[in-house]
């Protein structure tokens, strides 16, 4: 009857996935102690903002839809911050939250128009949007033509009570705060996933034909992960804008797009967490660490990403998990063989029901 | 003013029909082997590149040029299914096939720039000489590159109706698996499909070179005009490629003309607008399913 032996059990215990969490913050939260070098802090809050930027990615990719524009909506992000700061003269923790907003907004107006149209519309209108922002901001006087915006204040001092204000000069409270910013996007998107939305989006990135049969909104559950996804892109992008100090046009060119798919595929498209992270921290720590030079780094990375497709289709992750057999999970559009057999609706678990059901009624 | 309206729309038909070339051909392999074949730009820059290599070193005649182009792309068009592509599709996945080709273009974009350098090249005039219709003048060359275009197009036309080859090629693009049950070899007419596609790429790039200029980015700049104009037109109606190509080469055109720099962004706005209410294009049924 139930497959209810200890491996099983072991596989659906959700404190240990918890504890690994907070043991892994942990460790993140003590990293500035015991490394001072700024250079690999620099490098550690360039792969949390990329590593976030590859979840979205994966977000979308859920639902069916592949986008070539998530640099864009990053850039609609960097710009609307960093214009509140600068032109508007607010805060920088009113323009935090505001950024998200405003480019959700945008990514709804703009999503009305592209979610219509999924698969290759959805990629051809994205790819078009990647393409042209560059153009849009390029062509706007006011932020700046194609210099673009310069001398980005950094957020302002945080005043705590009894203690010494917090001023953002050197990296390690960049650092604090993009480890805010990242439990903040992860909890949330998890969150997400589990509830009626995430199963939703599960049931689209199946069948999408299924899924509305079923009674699902298809176009509206996907409009929701594309702008929560783009609204994501922009909270990093309002980040990236005070860190860095200047932003320009071409930072949010569509081959940061590409850079994005390379984190998420790395790492694999079956883990909406894990892969992200450990594909993005090493695509920014080894060719670093190798000093490639920059004229041969498009070819270097471009040939990366067909070995990897041809060869681990699955990512890195799919290696170490022998369970699930990612590589199969990557065929068609997307499965999600780890949600599905995790959901509360996993036809395997509801026929188990079923048929303690009948032996009831027997 | 006639005359100025003339001589934008005989100048929006020349830049029009390039891209008509480009759009048939990605619409081919679009749509037969669902491959979302962004490094299609880097075949038109190359086309365009050895057109000029082999007038400006090998000094061959300039048909001569053009055949070597189209020659070398459908060759590169062929190995590139055939060590990469094939390796994918069988799959059926349609992200492993977007990865595929931009890593494709990422290297060729690169390779592109590493060999020929920065520089904006041009070649020679072919056809020199002007003709003048009323008070519009057309260059030969203009004319000559029309003449060729529509020759092609023609030829591609063809191909597809008419030909063994086109319609298996129909057959795959409706549904492969019935398509291998008929008696298809699918994986053959994929590789005839990438090699036509990027011969006519390699055409168009080289029609073009005695025209344009010649740089490295030419490649990655009009690929976004080309997708533009099979969103326009539809994503599985040659017809509708040619009509978009058209459309876009006047509309823009004229844009740059009235509006400058903005032009390309009026346009998306234009499609955007066209997409709203008429999902899959012009002439393109709505959503092709991946």
């Amino acid at each position: 009857m139930a497959v209810q032996d200890w491996t099983y059990r072991l596989n659906n215990f959700r404190g240990k996935k918890l504890i690994a969490i907070a043991f892994l913050v942990f460790v993140l939260i003590g990293i500035p102690f015991v490394i001072h070098s700024p250079y690999y802090i620099h490098l550690l809050i360039i792969t949390g903002m990329n590593a976030i930027l590859a979840m979205t990615f994966i977000m979308m990719l859920r639902t069916g839809l592949i986008s070539l524009g998530i640099a864009a909506f990053w850039g609609i992000g960097a710009y609307a911050s960093a214009a509140l700061v600068l032109k508007a003269g607010v805060s920088y923790w009113f323009a935090l939250p505001a950024a998200p907003i405003i480019t959700g907004l945008i990514a709804w107006a703009i999503g009305y128009l592209v979610v219509r149209n999924p698969g290759f519309g959805f990629l051809i209108l994205t790819s078009v949007i990647g393409m042209l922002i560059g153009l849009v901001f390029g062509n706007i006087k006011w932020l700046g033509g194609f210099t673009g915006i310069e001398y980005i204040p950094p957020p302002n001092p945080i005043q705590l009570p009894f203690l010494d204000p917090i001023l953002f000069i050197s990296k390690i409270p960049y650092y604090f705060l993009m480890l805010v910013l990242f439990l903040l996007v992860f909890i949330s998107f998890r969150a997400l996933y589990t509830s009626s939305i995430g199963r939703a989006w599960m049931a689209i990135g199946l069948n999408p034909h299924l899924a509305e049969s079923t009674g699902v909104n298809v176009f509206r559950y996907r409009l929701i992960a594309f702008v929560i996804a783009s609204a994501a892109a922009g909270l990093e992008g309002s980040f990236y804008a005070h860190y860095i100090g200047s932003i320009n046009p071409n930072a949010f060119n569509i081959f940061k797009t590409i850079h994005v798919h390379i984190y998420a595929i790395l790492g694999g498209t079956g883990f909406a967490f894990l892969g992200p992270i450990i594909g993005t921290f090493i695509m920014t720590f080894v060719p670093e660490s190798l000093r490639i030079a920059k004229e041969i780094e498009p070819i270097l990375t471009g040939a990366l990403l067909i070995l990897l497709i041809i060869f681990l289709p699955g990512g890195i992750l799919s290696l170490f998990d022998l369970r699930h057999r990612h590589w199969q999970s990557f065929e068609g559009v997307i499965r999600i063989g780890k949600g599905i057999k995790n959901s509360p609706s996993s036809s395997e678990q509801r026929n188990e029901e079923n048929h303690v059901k009948s032996e009831r009624l027997k | 003013m006639i005359t100025l309206i003339g001589q934008l729309i005989i100048d929006g038909i020349v830049t029009g029909l390039v891209y008509v070339i480009l759009a048939v051909g990605l619409v081919l392999i679009l749509s037969v082997s669902r491959i979302f074949f962004i490094a299609y730009g880097q075949f038109y820059m190359l086309g365009a590149y050895i057109v000029w290599s082999s007038l400006a070193l090998l000094k061959v005649p300039y048909f001569m040029g053009l055949l070597m182009a189209v020659v070398a792309t459908t060759l590169l068009g062929l190995l590139c299914y055939q060590f990469i592509f094939r390796y994918i599709q069988y799959r059926g996945s349609f992200l492993a096939n977007i990865v595929a080709a931009i890593g494709l273009m990422m290297i060729m974009g690169q390779a592109g720039l590493l060999i020929f350098g920065t520089i904006g090249r041009s070649v020679p005039p072919v056809f020199p000489g002007i003709l003048s219709v009323g008070k519009i003048s057309i260059p030969v060359e203009k004319l000559v590159l029309v003449i060729l275009t529509l020759f092609i197009a023609v030829a591609a036309f063809f191909v597809y109706e008419k030909l063994k080859l086109g319609r298996a090629m129909r057959a795959v693009s409706l549904n492969p698996e019935a398509a291998t049950l008929q008696g298809v070899k699918t994986n053959r007419v994929y590789l005839a499909t990438l090699g036509f596609g990027c011969a006519l790429a390699g055409f168009g790039g080289g029609v073009m070179a005695p025209v344009y200029v010649i740089y490295p980015e030419m490649g990655s700049n009009i690929i976004l005009s080309v997708l533009l104009v099979i969103m326009l037109g539809g994503m599985n109606s040659m017809i509708g490629a040619v009509l978009g190509g058209l459309v876009l080469g006047i509309t823009l055109v004229f844009g740059q003309y009235f509006l400058g720099s903005m032009a390309q962004i009026f346009l998306f706005v234009v499609i955007g607008i066209i997409i709203f209410f008429r999902p899959g294009g012009l002439l393109g049924s709505a959503g092709l399913d991946i």
